[in-house]
């Protein structure tokens, strides 16, 4: 900062100097704080096409200069820099990092605009804040990052799939998950079997910046596939400038450090010695086995990826390779994938015709450990040795009735289960495409832009179950099951951009367009059990959907001082019948840029923002492609009827739904964004209210209307409202330090207000049949039903004994009441980052306040019956020893006692770096340590407190990760 | 004006093809498993597979056996099989069976306290609901191929699956709704009267139109099928109706008596009855198919359903093949130690009478507690071995190959005898000497054999246990001799209660589901519930 004034002052020494002359001018550009040089900093001579980047080492070199001439210094991240040219050759600059510039280009649907003239809530966040460390998936880079965006892995897997929510819980049976579109590409939101996450398609680091879209005035413009919100994510692109490479090389260590809490070898061999019969007795072993020792271990990961980009006959372009290779946790499992992306932005006639073309291919090998053994291990017989030399079973004990064969109802040893299945996928994705930006000669306002789609994934598989599993099959001679799946997704998108400035201060910004995306499923499975005993054992599964679209966009603004924005998205869905099918999504937002009044300019405000927006969007997205029309199921080979000696394949008329009509969700936001002190803090208020009306979820029917119970309808409405703030600070700043704070807290809630009769869901383990959760009214939805547990005077649960709460002396279903919901009231990130000279730290931390969980695992496995029947030995969850529970009932099972807060503080990420500038000649190094999942503070019981969907139940329990890695520039 | 017209071409050329791709939303389905109607009712062979779908609605789950794309949502596809849930809510209730099991809503059927939205009665409804439904639909558009004669069998058939759908949800829930056609408008509800008076004329006009007896293939019903529902149907009238219809009893028992269909002598297995060949895996081939009026047909290999004969083979006996038990004695890979029955049962045999099909080794007359599958006599009358003793189809012994009567011959004869009883008018003498038929291949002697002096109301309901027990009748019998629910008759656990107790009598029918209330407003609830 000091010697950037010192510069400034030495530029302005210079200026009687001048000389009215075309000149070079050269230089060379840093970062502040750090003053490391800064490559790829884009130089123009304001009001012409003249400029230049800066190399490698921050230097550039600008011909044709006059005096006078302005210089725009710009990068994105940091505040851009004007330089009047006063015939100094030599200028030096020095740029600052800005967390939220102003300036900074915000993609947002079928086009881009200044953060400063946004007027819907938008969150940006590029590169340089994105998660460090072992990031896999593009999803945990915005982790804890953005209000209201909650990032939740589905286990502790390598590359699992990770449930992002935005602004909570946006329908009741359809897709809940905001769309991604990458590049300008909407995604399917569903992925191909075998594939653990559908965004492993993305190697982390050939990502740009991803912009979060949470309200509807922001993401109507993309309608019915926006009702969850929107994700664009812009992927890195190459420039005009020398080529230069990026190699960076990661190696994680995972560390198993949970495990569900169950009893030891010698309490559970007590305890049958004290409550068994003589037959139980007799079959407790010798062994002290700790089968979740047996199937967790500790993994290793790598990731490597090179990316060069620059431009190459004059064509800017990116190219890309990654590969990881990360072992699970549980024994065996394995995530192989490599990413290609090629990215090419040639410019043709003047720059008047812009042309993308983006390749994204991902090669993913999976080995999925199987995932049985994870219940297993809780319950096997912590007495018996893994082996037994006299088991059939390639000498895996099982537990065996007279024929040697294992007892029907008996649990199948876990480290057999690891190792006798073998079931991999490898799963191919591309998505290409071509989009071109034609700026009209006869009329250079009016930009038109086409983008043609592809994508498409593909995924083989097999599932192998080895002739020894222990099995109660005396035929069993082994399985094999196999699949081939393929989705397509095809995009065509044609629209106009037109945009003018009127009388200076009058900007008009108008986008008119229309969209075609057609989805295309196609899957082949077989099964060679079905084969062996001459049934069908080949299965096709295959469909398609088209979604036909018309969308408009009226940005208008003053002087970047009042601003208006309107849209109006028509969309058509062959899923709906003709009648319903086209829904109209407008929306309304107006912002007011209040700093910009003369009345705030000498205040502290470097930026304070109005926003108000109104919008509607749909959503079909999960629902079913021929719910209106009358179709008959064939019966497969296994499900024919016998007339005479003749088997015939069977029709049955599918339920049918000629009523359905668009799911669609009306939000209400108000925003505030703020910047004060030079911009040393930061951050945005939103208060909003999403009311979804017309909610399609699979409802209860008279089945005498209809040829089944259930169809999906559209049954009631539910609302979402909240508030969001974030708060970024940057304490202290001096050219070798500086701290940045920044944190978000979202409070959301979720209400179900309209269903005509509560809907059961959340069907757990334990019994058949058993749903803890429900859709009512008045409530979240997902809430827990459940009864009320009676205490003795010590706390203890007393078994049996619930309340009854309707007085009527009899516990039954109507004594169940709604007790709390898996979703939180409060969701927070806070996060530190540190530099100082070439280092820096940086702390993600996260929190979850008010979601409650249901421990499936203690309430169906730790009762005491459990331990004996069946005529095997079963060990039981150790809070038994809380409880002394003896029978499992469906009371017991949806006992209030089982559901736990489940609010916790992690420390998510820790990453520790540190730069080494010119390590050797043009090469720059940076070495960074970090620990992933670090900490969890909780009074859950369960094993993890984040648990999706709140029922907790053979879980995958997340690794805590160590990683060492290093990224070199040249 | 060079611009203008490139302008022009470049809108027309853009409308054209946005306008073309408006036809392409209207798809229809591609996948190969799926089917329109004009494929389904092409010609009277393809409407074949959807007459199956009728018989299939009431034998499996749903279109992939077995489980999978179920048939009925909101419960486990195996629990919803028909004569499953027939025996959870005719036989599970009753002095003959107990279950270990602690599903939701299924402990509280022997318990006689199942509240109205009790998983088991709302899935019999829906099941029995959407039975008329396939029938309805399926007598619309089998209707349209009318000039094929085959059709009219058809056609005859569906009307006799729904007017046996009928029959059941009139014992069962009394008071639904009564629809001969499909339609999206909600239902009025009907009373028994209304729907005893069409499952009658159906079954009256139906007679003559099915095939005479014997002449279709096996698995299909004929005539005879629609004299023996109506004589089950007499026979309840009075129940139902509040009108005693025993004359009709007899004359359509007699029907039954003189057709066909004979009563099973052929000891195949030569164990000394031909009682148990009934219910054996080859029971389509082995005697007793001439004794089935209708019967459900299972297959291991191609009809695969958790419920049926799989369910009554696999829940018997016990999971962890405990001494005295082999699985092979049952053709199955192993037990699920659910079901067993109480002293009620057993002790209405006298010795000799080989029907007694019990396991007694190993586990206790009396229940203490009903968890435990050793508390309680297992049953071993259901079994997937052929009458040399060979396992059935499957051979991973998942599914079992037995077929299950719904009505047999020897259930019409115990008509025909209670009806004669009861003021039908019919020869008592025949009626002892048809129930000495039954006893004779029970005892595989006259030992046990009886004269008419020895028939009274009574002695028939405790033969209709012994001859009919695990089979979906006896709630049924019970509610007719007014037993069910007072303390006229206990049995252990009844009214959850270790020596039993009377509970009150509105559950001698089942109440509407709470979910089909709050679905259609027409409908009220049955008294009590």
């Amino acid at each position: 900062m000091k010697n950037f004034r010192i510069f400034l002052f030495s530029v302005i020494l210079l200026f009687p100097l001048a000389i009215f002359a075309q000149q070079t001018v050269k230089g060379n550009v840093t970062e502040s704080p750090g003053g490391a040089p800064l490559p790829g900093v884009g130089i123009i001579i304001k009001g012409s096409a003249i400029g230049a980047s800066t190399d490698f080492d921050g230097n550039y070199s600008l011909d044709n200069v006059k005096s006078g001439d302005v210089l725009v210094f710009s990068y994105i991240g940091f505040t851009t820099v004007e330089i009047t040219f006063e015939n100094n050759t030599t200028i030096n600059v020095v740029l600052k990092e800005d967390a939220q510039a102003l300036d900074e280009v915000v993609v947002i649907g079928y086009g881009s605009t200044k953060k400063e003239d946004l007027t819907g809530s938008v969150d940006l966040v590029t590169s340089k804040d994105f998660n460090q460390g072992p990031v896999i998936s593009a999803q945990q880079l915005i982790s804890g990052k953005i209000a209201g965006v909650s990032v939740t892995s589905g286990s502790g897997a390598p590359g699992e799939g990770q449930e992002i929510l935005i602004r909570g819980l946006g329908s009741l049976s359809l897709t809940s998950s905001p769309l991604i579109v990458v590049d300008g590409i909407p995604l399917n939101d569903g992925g191909v079997g075998g594939s653990r996450n559908p965004l492993n398609l993305i190697n982390p680091n050939d990502i740009e910046s991803m912009v979060v879209l949470k309200d509807a005035s922001a993401t109507a413009i993309y309608g019915s596939r926006a009702a969850n919100g929107v994700i664009l994510i812009t992927t890195k692109k190459g420039k005009d400038s020398e080529f230069k490479f990026n190699v960076s090389s990661a190696t994680s260590s995972y560390v198993a450090i949970d495990q569900v809490d169950v009893l030891s070898a010698s309490q559970f061999r007590d305890l049958v010695n004290s409550t068994g019969d003589v037959d139980a007795i007799d079959r407790l072993g010798s062994a002290t086995t700790s089968w979740q020792d047996e199937i967790y271990t500790n993994a290793i990961g790598t990731d490597h990826s090179i990316s060069a980009l620059g431009s190459a006959l004059g064509v800017p372009m990116r190219a890309s390779l990654g590969y990881s290779d990360h072992d699970g946790t549980l024994k065996g499992d394995n995530f192989k994938r490599t990413t290609a992306a090629l990215n090419v932005t040639p410019s043709l006639f003047d720059d008047h015709l812009k042309i993308e073309l983006n390749a994204r291919g991902m090669y993913t090998e999976n080995t999925f450990a199987n995932r049985d053994a994870i219940g297993s291990a809780v319950s096997f017989d912590p007495t018996q040795w893994v082996r037994d030399t006299s088991s059939i079973f390639n000498n895996y004990f099982a537990w065996t009735g007279t024929n040697g064969y294992q007892l029907n109802l008996a649990g199948t040893n876990p480290v057999a289960l690891l190792n006798l299945v073998d079931d991999t996928a490898e799963v191919r994705r591309l998505v290409s495409n071509a989009k071109f930006d034609y700026k009209l000669h006869f009329l250079p306002d009016l930009t038109t832009t086409v983008n043609v789609g592809y994508d498409k994934s593909n995924s083989n598989g097999r599932k192998v179950t080895s002739e020894f599993i222990p099995t109660s099959d005396t035929s069993w001679n082994g399985s094999r099951t196999r699949f081939n799946q393929e989705a397509t997704n095809k995009l065509f998108d044609a629209y106009v951009t037109y945009k003018k400035s009127f009388n200076e201060f009058h900007n008009l910004n108008v986008v008119a367009g229309y969209s075609y995306q057609k989805f295309e499923f196609d899957n082949y499975s077989y099964d060679s059990e079905k084969e062996e005993d001459g049934n069908d054992f080949e299965f096709i599964d295959k469909s398609e959907n088209v979604l036909l679209s018309y969308f408009g966009r009226f940005n208008y603004d003053y002087n970047s001082k009042y601003l208006f924005t309107a849209t109006l998205r028509a969309d058509a869905s062959s899923k709906l019948n003709p009648n319903d099918r086209w829904g109209y999504f407008p929306s309304l937002a107006a912002a007011w840029n209040i700093h910009k009044e003369n009345f705030m300019q000498n205040g502290i405000f470097n930026e304070l923002k109005l926003r108000v927006g109104y919008g509607e969007v749909g959503n079909v997205n999960g629902l079913g492609d021929y719910n209106f029309l009358t179709r008959y199921t064939g019966s497969q080979s296994t499900a024919n009827y016998q007339f005479g000696n003749t088997f015939y394949q069977t029709f049955r008329p599918e339920p049918i739904n000629e009523d359905l009509r668009w799911e669609v969700g009306r939000t209400y936001n108000i925003g505030l964004d703020y910047g004060l002190f030079d911009r040393k803090v930061t951050g945005s208020v939103n208060v909003y209210l999403k009311e979804t009306q017309d909610l399609i979820s699979s409802a209860f029917i008279d089945p005498f209307t209809n040829f089944g119970n259930r169809i999906d309808k559209n049954i009631g409405d539910m609302q979402n409202k909240g508030i969001e703030f974030t708060i970024n600070v940057v304490p202290v700043e001096t050219d070798d330090f500086k701290l940045n704070i920044s944190y978000n807290v979202a409070f959301n809630q979720n209400e179900v207000t309209n269903l005509p009769f509560d809907q059961p869901v959340g069907g757990i383990s334990g019994g058949v049949g058993n749903n803890i959760q429900v859709h009512t009214e008045g409530e979240s939805p997902f809430s827990y039903l459940v009864y009320k547990q009676i205490y003795d005077t010590n706390g203890a649960p007393i078994e049996g004994a619930y309340v009854d709460r309707n007085g009527d002396n009899i516990i039954n279903d109507d004594d169940r009441y709604i007790y709390k919901d898996p979703y939180a009231d409060v969701i927070m990130g806070f996060n530190t980052d540190f530099s100082y000279k070439n280092w820096d730290l940086a702390i993600v931390t996260r929190a979850n306040i008010g979601n409650y969980a249901y421990n499936n695992v203690a309430s169906s496995t730790g009762y005491l019956r459990r331990a004996t029947e069946n005529d095997v030995l079963t060990n039981l969850h150790a809070n038994y020893l809380n409880t002394g529970f003896g029978e499992t009932t469906e009371q017991n099972l949806l006992s209030d006692y089982f559901i736990d807060d489940a609010s916790f503080f992690k420390i998510d990420n820790i990453t520790l770096g540190c730069r080494v500038d010119n390590a050797i000649k043009d090469v720059a190094l940076r070495f960074y340590g970090s620990v992933q999942n670090v900490l969890t503070i909780t009074d859950y019981t369960g094993l993890d407190p984040e648990i999706t969907g709140g029922i907790d139940n053979n879980f995958y329990p997340r690794p805590s990760t160590f990683v060492l890695g290093v990224n070199i520039d040249f | 004006m060079k611009n203008i017209v490139k302008k022009l071409i470049f809108v027309v050329a853009i409308t054209f093809f946005v306008t073309s791709c408006h036809d392409d939303l209207n798809l229809s389905p591609i996948d190969p498993d799926s089917f329109t109607q004009e494929d389904v009712f092409a010609t009277a062979n393809d409407a074949q597979g959807a007459l199956a779908k009728l018989y299939a609605g009431l034998t499996l789950t749903g279109q992939e056996g077995p489980a999978g794309q179920p048939d009925i949502a909101d419960i486990d596809e195996g629990f919803s099989q028909f004569s499953r849930m027939l025996f959870n809510l005719n036989v599970l209730t009753t002095d003959e069976a107990v279950v270990g099991w602690g599903d939701p809503g299924l402990p509280d059927l022997h318990g006689m306290s199942w509240s109205s939205s009790n998983d088991f009665t709302e899935a019999m409804y829906s099941r029995l609901a959407q039975e008329v439904s396939f029938s309805n639909s399926f007598i619309k558009n089998a209707t349209l191929l009318n000039d094929n004669t085959d059709v009219q069998y058809y056609i005859a058939e569906a009307r006799f699956l729904r007017a046996f759908a009928y029959y059941n949800l009139m014992d069962l829930y009394a008071n639904v709704p009564l629809t001969s056609e499909i339609s999206t408008d909600l239902p009025l509800q009907s009373n028994r009267t209304e729907i005893f008076a069409f499952v009658e004329s159906e079954l009256l006009e139906i007679q003559d139109i099915l095939k005479p007896g014997g002449s279709n293939e096996y698995g299909r019903v004929d005539q005879v099928a629609a004299w023996a529902l109506l004589s089950k149907l007499y026979l309840n009238a009075e129940v139902w109706i509040n009108e005693a219809k025993y004359t009709e009893c007899v004359t359509f028992s007699n029907y039954v008596i003189n057709s066909s269909y004979s009563i099973n002598t052929n000891d195949a297995n030569g164990n000394g009855t031909a009682y148990d060949e009934l219910f054996l895996a080859d029971n389509d081939t082995n005697g007793a198919q001439n004794e089935f009026i209708f019967a459900l047909n299972f297959d291991g290999l191609q009809s695969q359903t958790w419920g049926g004969t799989t369910f009554l083979v696999h829940a018997a006996i016990p999971g962890g093949g405990p001494a005295g038990w082999d699985y092979a004695d049952f053709g199955v890979n192993g037990g699920w130690g659910g079901i067993r029955t109480t002293k009620s049962l057993v002790e209405k045999f006298t010795s000799g009478d080989q029907r007694a099909m019990f396991h007694s080794d190993g586990q206790s007359l009396e229940i203490a507690s009903i968890p435990p599958f050793k508390e309680g006599y297992a049953i071993t009358k259901f079994k997937n071995v052929d009458t040399n003793g060979n396992a059935g189809s499957d051979t991973g012994g998942d599914f079992v190959d037995t077929d299950l009567p719904l009505i047999r011959l020897a259930e019409i004869y115990l008509n025909y005898a209670e009806a004669s009883l009861r003021g039908g008018g019919g020869d008592l003498g025949l009626a002892a000497s048809k129930i000495n038929e039954l006893r004779e291949r029970g005892y595989g002697s006259t030992a046990g054999n009886i004269t008419s002096g020895d028939l009274d109301l009574d002695f028939v309901l405790d033969e209709r246990s012994r001859e009919l027990y695990w089979e979906g009748q006896r709630r049924t019998d019970l509610v007719r001799y007014n037993y069910f629910t007072t303390n006229s008759y206990l049995w252990p656990f009844k009214g959850n209660v270790l020596n039993g107790t009377s509970v009150d009598q509105f559950r001698n029918i089942f109440p509407l589901p709470t979910n089909v209330l709050s679905t259609n407003t027409n409908l009220i609830q049955n008294t009590g519930y």
